[in-house]
C-alpha cells in the first residue's frame, strides 16, 4: 500500500497547479464551514457565560402563562398577582438559599442639577450575593421585611459617575421619579450584559420600587438554590406551591436557567448548523471540482493505466490509486482549509475581543474526516472509469 | 507452455466485424525463442495481447502452463500477468514522472512485495541491464537504449516465465538495439520463453523459429535461420490487399 | 475572428468534452441556485413580516408606555412612573385635529367559562372603535356599543374559537359567560381573522376597557391605538401625540410606534441576514471558479497543438486570448443560467409547499449571482487564456503533434 501511496503522491505532484487548485476548492469550503461554525459556537459560549456570570443556580418566576398567550410580560396580567408574599413562601422550599422579589422599570434619577433616565431595580439586600455582584462603597440596606419600603438607594457605578463625577456620593440625597432617596452604597463596575450597561442603574427596596413604579405585582422572582439541587424538581415544586396559592391557576411562568440555556443552546446549534450547511455548499462545489480534475486525469492517463494493467495491476488496484488520489487531494485541501479557518478565527478574535471565537477539537477532526470522505466520494466515478478501462484499448491510447 | 487452438479475435469496427486473428493454432514450448513477423495490420500485436492475457480471444482455447485462460477469473489473470509475463514495448512506456528504479519497482508494488525487498530487487534488475548508476534518473534524462533497458529490467524483475517484446528495437539506433537484443538472448539462454514481434529480419534471425502472420492467420512456420528477405517472406497469400484486417499500427506514433 | 465565430469555435471545443464541461457548469449552477433559493426564502420572510404588519394599517400610531432609551431594552417591558390612562386617550382624541379614532387597550389573561366548559383566553379591554381600528369584523351580533370609555359594562364579544369551544353547536348570543369572577352577556362573535402580529384574535374575549382595567386591577393602559385621518402627515401627528402626553405627564415617558418604524426595523434586520446568507452561499461561486480555472488550464494544455496551428494560420495573441476567455465565460454564464432556472424552480416549489411564505428571488440577488458567475468565469479564464496567448507557435506545434 505504501508503494501505491508514493505512486499517488508522485501523480499529484506532477500536476502541482491543478492539484493545488482542486485542493483549494475544498480548502475554501472547509475553511468557511470551520470559521462560521466557530463563530456560532463562540457566540453560544459568550451568551452562556453572560448568563452564568450571575450565577447558575437561579430559577425565575414571571407573571403570566407563556403557553397560552405568547411571551410573558408582553401581554402580562394575572388573575392573582405575583406578590412579595408569594416570594416569601418560596423561601421555605427545601434547597432554596435565597429569593429576590424584583420590580423594575425606568425612572428619572436626579441629583443636584443633573438628571438621567435609568433602569430602577427593586430588590432585596441579598441580591448582590445571589447575582455575584459586589458593593464597592457603603452597603445595601439591612435585611428585613421586604414588604416594607425605605428611601435608600445603591447606585450603579456608571450612574454614580454621571450624577456625581469623582465626588463622593455616599449620604447624598437624590430624587428618583420625583421622590427623595439617600445614597447608601455604590456598586463595583460589572460591565455589560448582552450589550446592556448593567452599571447604569439604581437599586432600591422592592416595596419602594413597586410603589414608585405604580406596580400592583412583582415583575419577577429569583429563587436561588444550593448547587447540585435538581432544577427540574425545584421548578415543579415552585409550580405546585404557587398554583395552590393562586387557587388552582397556573398564571405564572417558571423558568430554570438550565432549561432556558438548553432551549437557547438548541436554537444556536440549529442556526450554526444551518449556516454551516450553507457554507457546506462550497464544499460540495469543491467536491465537483475534484471529480472534474480526477475525471480529466483518468482521460489523460489512459495510456498509463493500460501500462499498469500490463504490469500486473488489477482493477481493484487501479481503482484504489484513483480513489486515493482524490482522497489525498481533498484531505490536503481540508487540512489547508482548517488551518485557514483557524487563522481567520484568530484574526477575528483579535479584531472583536468581546467575542470568544472557539473551534472545538471535534469540529476540527470532523472537518478533516468530512473532507477525506468528500474526496473518496468525488473519486468514485473517475476511479470506476479508470478500473473499467480495457487494458488493450488503454495501451493504444496516446 | 503455450497452446493455442482455433484462436479468433474479432473487433467491431463501426458495425463491421474485423477479424484480427482468425483460427490460429500454435504450440510454443518453454524456453523457446520465437519471432513473429508480418505486414502492418496482420494481427501481430493482437496475438501478443492475447498471449499476454491483456486481451481475451473471441473464440478458441488458449492454454498457458496447462491452464485454460478462458477459465481464469480476472483476478487470476492479473496474477498471471504480475508473476508469469513480462512486457517490453517499442516506445518503452516508462512512467515519465517516476525515476528509473521506481519504474522497475512498479510491478512489485502491484504484487505487494515489501518495500525493502522491492528496492533491492529493482536495483539488482537495473544492475543486470548495466544501469546500476542511473537508477535515480527520470526517463527524460535517459537515452533511448537506456530507457529500453529500464523497461527490460521492469519486465524481468518479477522473474516471469514468458517475455513478450513488441518491436523492442523499433525506436533504437543499431548499436543500442544490438545491446538490447543481446540481453534478450541471454535471458532466453537462462530459460525465459521469448516472443518477439518485429519488422526487422535481422532481429527475427536471432530466434529459434519464425511465425509469419498474414491477415490474422499463421501463413508460414519456418526455422529462423532460413530468413532471407522481407519480400520473400510476405509473398505468401494476398498480403497486398489486407482490407478486412484490424488497424494494428498502435505502437508507431 | 468575429465574436460569432469565436462562440461557434468555443461550442465545438466544449461539446467535445461533454462530461467535463457539464461538471464545471454544475459547480456554477449550484452556487447560483443556492444564492437565488436562499435569498428567495429571505425575501419571503421579509414579505411575510410586511404582510403581517400591513394588517396594522399604515395610518395607525401605537402609543406604548415607557421610553426606549439609547441603552436599548424593549418598550412595554418594565413600567413607567406615570400611567397611560383613559384620560390620556381622550386627550389625544380631543386635542389633535387629524386623529380619526382612538382605541385604548388593556390586556390580560383570564379564565372564561360557561357551564362546565372553561378555558384561558387573552382578555382585551377596549372601546367600540377597536373593531374599526384593528379591522375586525363581527360575524354574529354586534361589537361593543359606542359610548363613554370610562363607563364600562358587562358585555363581551367572543373570538370565533372561544365561541365554538364554549358553545359547541349553539349560538352564544344573549348567553351569560363568567370571566374570572365577573359575569358578562355575550353580544357578538368575531369573524375568524387568525393571527395578527402574534395575537390570535380567534382566541380573545373583548370587553369594555374600563371593566377590563377593574378586573385586571390595572391603572395603566397597555396601549393606545391612534388611527390618523387619511392623508394626514403621520410624522407630524406622531410629534403631536408625544407633545400632548409629555405635557400631561410632565416628562416624555411614552414610545410611539408606526407600522413603518416597526416594519423598517424588522426588515432591516432581515435584509442584513439575507445579505449575509447570500454572501456565504456566494463563496461556492468562487469555488466553482477554481473548477473552471482548472478545466481551462487542462484545455489549454491539451490544445497546445491546436493553438500552434491557429497561430501558424495567422491568429494573433488577442484572438487566442479571446478564444479561451470566451470559452471560460460561456462556461460560467451557462452554469449561471442553469442555476437561475434551478433556483427559480426550487423557490417555486417552496412557494407551493409553504403558501404562507411568499418566496420570490429578489432582483438584486439574481443580478448579483448572475454577474458574479459571469465575472468569475472571465476572471478565472484570464490565467489560462494568457498562458495560451503567450505560447510560441513553433513550440506549440511541435509539442502538440
Amino acid at each position: 500500500m505504501s508503494g501505491l501511496g508514493a505512486f499517488v503522491a508522485r501523480a499529484l505532484v506532477a500536476h502541482r497547479l491543478r492539484s493545488g487548485l482542486s485542493a483549494l476548492g475544498i480548502a475554501v469550503g472547509v475553511g468557511s464551514v470551520v470559521l462560521l461554525t466557530s463563530i456560532g459556537e463562540g457566540t453560544r459560549r459568550y451568551i452562556f457565560d453572560q448568563f452564568n456570570q450571575f450565577g447558575t443556580n437561579i430559577v425565575s418566576i414571571n407573571p403570566g402563562k407563556s403557553e397560552t398567550v405568547g411571551m410573558p410580560g408582553i401581554l402580562g396580567g394575572t388573575t392573582h398577582k405575583l406578590t412579595i408574599d408569594d416570594a416569601l413562601v418560596l423561601q421555605r422550599l427545601e434547597g432554596v438559599t435565597g429569593i429576590v422579589p424584583l420590580a423594575f422599570g425606568t425612572a428619572r434619577v436626579e441629583a443636584r442639577e443633573r438628571g438621567r433616565s435609568v433602569y430602577v431595580y427593586g430588590v432585596t439586600p441579598n441580591a448582590p450575593a445571589l447575582w455575584n455582584l459586589r458593593v464597592r462603597q457603603g452597603s445595601f440596606w439591612p435585611a428585613g421585611d421586604p414588604r416594607r419600603g425605605r428611601a435608600t438607594a445603591v447606585l450603579g457605578p456608571t450612574l454614580k459617575r454621571e450624577l456625581f463625577g469623582a465626588e463622593d456620593a455616599l449620604g447624598e440625597r437624590i430624587r428618583i421619579g420625583g421622590r427623595r432617596f439617600r445614597v447608601i452604597g455604590v456598586m463595583e463596575p460589572r460591565g455589560s450584559f448582552l450589550g446592556l450597561d448593567i452599571d447604569d442603574t439604581v437599586y432600591i427596596p422592592t416595596a419602594t420600587a413597586m410603589d414608585l413604579l405604580n406596580r400592583s405585582e412583582l415583575d419577577e422572582i429569583h429563587v436561588a438554590h444550593r448547587p447540585g439541587t435538581d432544577q427540574q424538581r425545584l421548578v415543579e415544586r415552585v409550580t405546585v406551591l404557587l398554583t395552590e396559592r393562586h387557587r388552582g391557576n397556573e398564571d405564572f411562568t417558571v423558568t430554570s436557567q438550565e432549561a432556558m440555556l438548553d432551549v437557547f443552546g438548541n436554537v444556536m446549534n440549529t442556526i450554526t448548523a444551518a449556516v454551516g450547511a450553507i457554507a457546506g455548499i462550497s464544499l460540495f462545489v469543491g467536491m465537483i471540482g475534484i471529480l472534474t480534475t480526477m475525471w480529466i486525469a483518468v482521460g489523460e492517463r489512459t495510456h498509463e493505466i493500460g501500462l499498469l494493467r500490463a504490469l500486473g495491476a488489477g482493477r481493484a488496484q487501479v481503482r484504489r490509486i484513483f480513489l486515493l488520489e482524490a482522497a489525498t487531494l481533498a484531505l490536503a485541501g481540508g487540512a489547508a482549509g482548517l488551518l485557514g479557518g483557524l487563522a481567520l478565527a484568530a484574526v477575528l478574535r483579535l479584531a472583536v475581543p468581546g467575542l470568544p471565537i472557539e473551534t472545538p477539537l471535534p469540529f476540527a477532526v470532523a472537518a478533516l474526516v468530512v473532507s477525506a470522505a468528500t474526496g473518496l466520494l468525488a473519486g468514485v466515478l473517475p476511479a470506476q472509469r479508470a478500473a473499467g478501462l480495457d487494458p488493450v484499448e488503454a495501451l493504444r491510447a496516446e | 507452455m503455450i497452446r493455442l487452438r482455433g484462436i479468433c479475435r474479432t473487433y467491431d469496427l463501426g458495425g463491421r466485424p474485423v477479424h484480427a486473428l482468425a483460427d490460429v493454432d500454435e504450440d510454443i514450448a518453454a524456453g523457446e525463442h520465437v519471432a513473429i513477423m508480418g505486414p502492418s495490420g496482420s494481427g501481430k500485436s493482437t496475438l501478443l495481447n492475447v498471449l499476454g492475457c491483456l486481451d481475451r480471444p473471441t473464440a478458441g482455447s488458449y492454454q498457458l502452463e496447462d491452464r485454460d485462460v478462458a477459465d481464469l477469473s480476472e483476478k487470476a489473470l492479473d496474477t498471471v500477468r504480475r508473476h508469469r509475463i513480462g512486457f517490453v514495448f517499442q516506445s518503452f512506456h516508462l512512467v515519465g514522472r517516476l525515476s528509473a528504479v521506481e519504474n522497475v519497482e512498479l510491478p512489485m508494488v502491484f504484487a505487494e512485495v515489501p518495500r525493502r525487498e522491492r528496492r533491492e530487487r529493482a536495483l539488482a534488475a537495473l544492475d543486470a541491464v548495466g544501469l546500476n548508476e542511473r537508477g535515480d534518473h527520470r526517463p527524460d534524462q535517459l537515452s533511448g537504449g537506456e530507457r529500453q533497458r529500464v523497461a527490460l529490467a521492469r519486465a524481468t524483475v518479477m522473474d516471469p516465465a514468458i517475455l513478450l517484446a513488441d518491436e523492442p528495437t523499433g525506436n533504437l539506433d543499431t548499436a543500442s538495439g544490438r545491446q538490447v537484443l543481446d540481453m534478450l538472448d541471454r535471458l532466453n539462454d537462462d530459460g525465459l520463453t521469448l516472443l518477439v514481434v518485429t519488422h526487422d529480419p535481422n532481429v527475427a534471425r536471432r530466434a529459434d523459429r519464425l511465425l509469419v502472420l498474414v491477415d490474422g492467420r499463421i501463413a508460414r512456420r519456418m526455422p529462423a535461420a532460413e530468413i532471407h528477405s522481407l519480400d520473400e517472406l510476405f509473398a505468401v497469400g494476398d498480403a497486398g490487399s489486407s482490407t478486412d484486417n484490424g488497424d494494428e499500427d498502435g505502437e508507431g506514433s | 475572428m468575429r465574436l460569432g465565430d469565436t462562440v461557434v469555435f468555443t461550442w465545438r471545443a466544449l461539446s467535445r468534452h461533454g462530461l467535463r464541461t457539464a461538471l464545471s457548469l454544475v459547480g456554477v449552477a449550484i452556487g447560483v441556485s443556492a444564492v437565488i433559493l436562499l435569498t428567495a426564502l429571505g425575501e419571503g420572510a421579509r414579505r411575510f413580516v410586511i404582510d403581517e404588519f400591513a394588517s396594522i394599517g399604515s395610518d395607525l400610531l401605537i402609543v406604548v408606555p415607557g421610553k426606549v432609551e439609547t441603552t436599548g431594552g424593549m418598550p412595554g417591558v418594565g413600567g413607567t412612573p406615570n400611567d397611560l390612562t383613559l384620560a390620556d386617550a381622550e386627550a389625544l382624541e380631543r386635542r389633535i385635529g387629524s386623529v380619526r379614532r382612538v382605541a385604548p387597550v388593556a390586556v390580560g389573561t383570564e379564565t372564561v367559562s360557561h357551564g362546565a366548559r372553561s378555558r384561558d383566553v387573552a382578555l382585551v379591554g377596549s372601546t367600540a372603535t377597536f373593531a374599526e381600528v384593528r379591522r375586525l369584523t363581527v360575524g354574529d351580533g354586534r361589537f361593543l356599543p359606542p359610548g363613554e370609555a370610562r363607563r364600562g359594562g358587562a358585555v363581551a364579544v367572543l373570538g370565533r374559537q372561544v365561541a365554538d369551544e364554549l358553545f359547541p353547536g349553539e349560538s352564544p348570543l344573549g348567553e351569560v359567560v363568567r370571566i374570572g369572577a365577573w359575569r358578562f352577556r355575550v353580544i357578538g362573535v368575531l369573524e375568524p381573522t387568525g393571527t395578527q402580529i402574534g395575537v390570535d384574535f380567534d382566541e380573545v374575549v373583548v370587553v369594555p376597557v374600563a371593566t377590563a382595567m377593574r378586573m385586571l386591577n390595572r391603572t395603566s393602559l397597555f396601549r393606545i391605538l391612534v388611527a390618523v385621518t387619511p392623508g394626514a402627515d403621520l410624522e407630524r401627528v406622531k410629534e403631536r401625540v408625544v407633545e400632548v402626553i409629555t405635557t400631561r405627564h410632565d416628562e416624555e415617558d411614552i414610545t410611539v410606534l408606526t407600522q413603518d418604524s416597526v416594519v423598517g426595523a424588522l426588515t432591516g434586520i432581515l435584509a442584513a441576514l439575507n445579505l449575509a446568507v447570500a454572501a456565504i452561499a456566494g463563496i461556492s461561486l468562487g469555488v466553482a471558479g477554481l473548477g473552471i480555472l482548472n478545466v481551462m488550464l487542462v484545455s489549454v494544455a491539451e490544445r497546445t497543438g491546436e493553438i500552434g496551428l491557429l497561430k501558424a494560420l495567422g491568429a494573433g495573441r488577442r484572438q487566442i486570448l479571446a478564444v479561451f476567455l470566451v470559452e471560460a465565460t460561456v462556461l460560467s454564464a451557462a452554469g449561471g443560467l442553469v442555476g437561475l432556472a434551478i433556483g427559480y424552480g426550487l423557490a417555486f416549489v417552496v412557494a407551493r409547499l409553504v403558501p404562507a411564505l411568499p418566496t420570490a428571488p429578489p432582483l438584486w440577488a439574481v443580478t448579483a449571482a448572475l454577474s458574479l458567475a459571469i465575472s468569475v468565469g472571465a476572471l478565472f479564464g484570464l490565467l489560462p487564456a494568457r498562458r495560451a496567448a503567450r505560447m510560441e507557435p513553433v513550440d506549440a506545434l511541435r509539442k502538440g503533434s
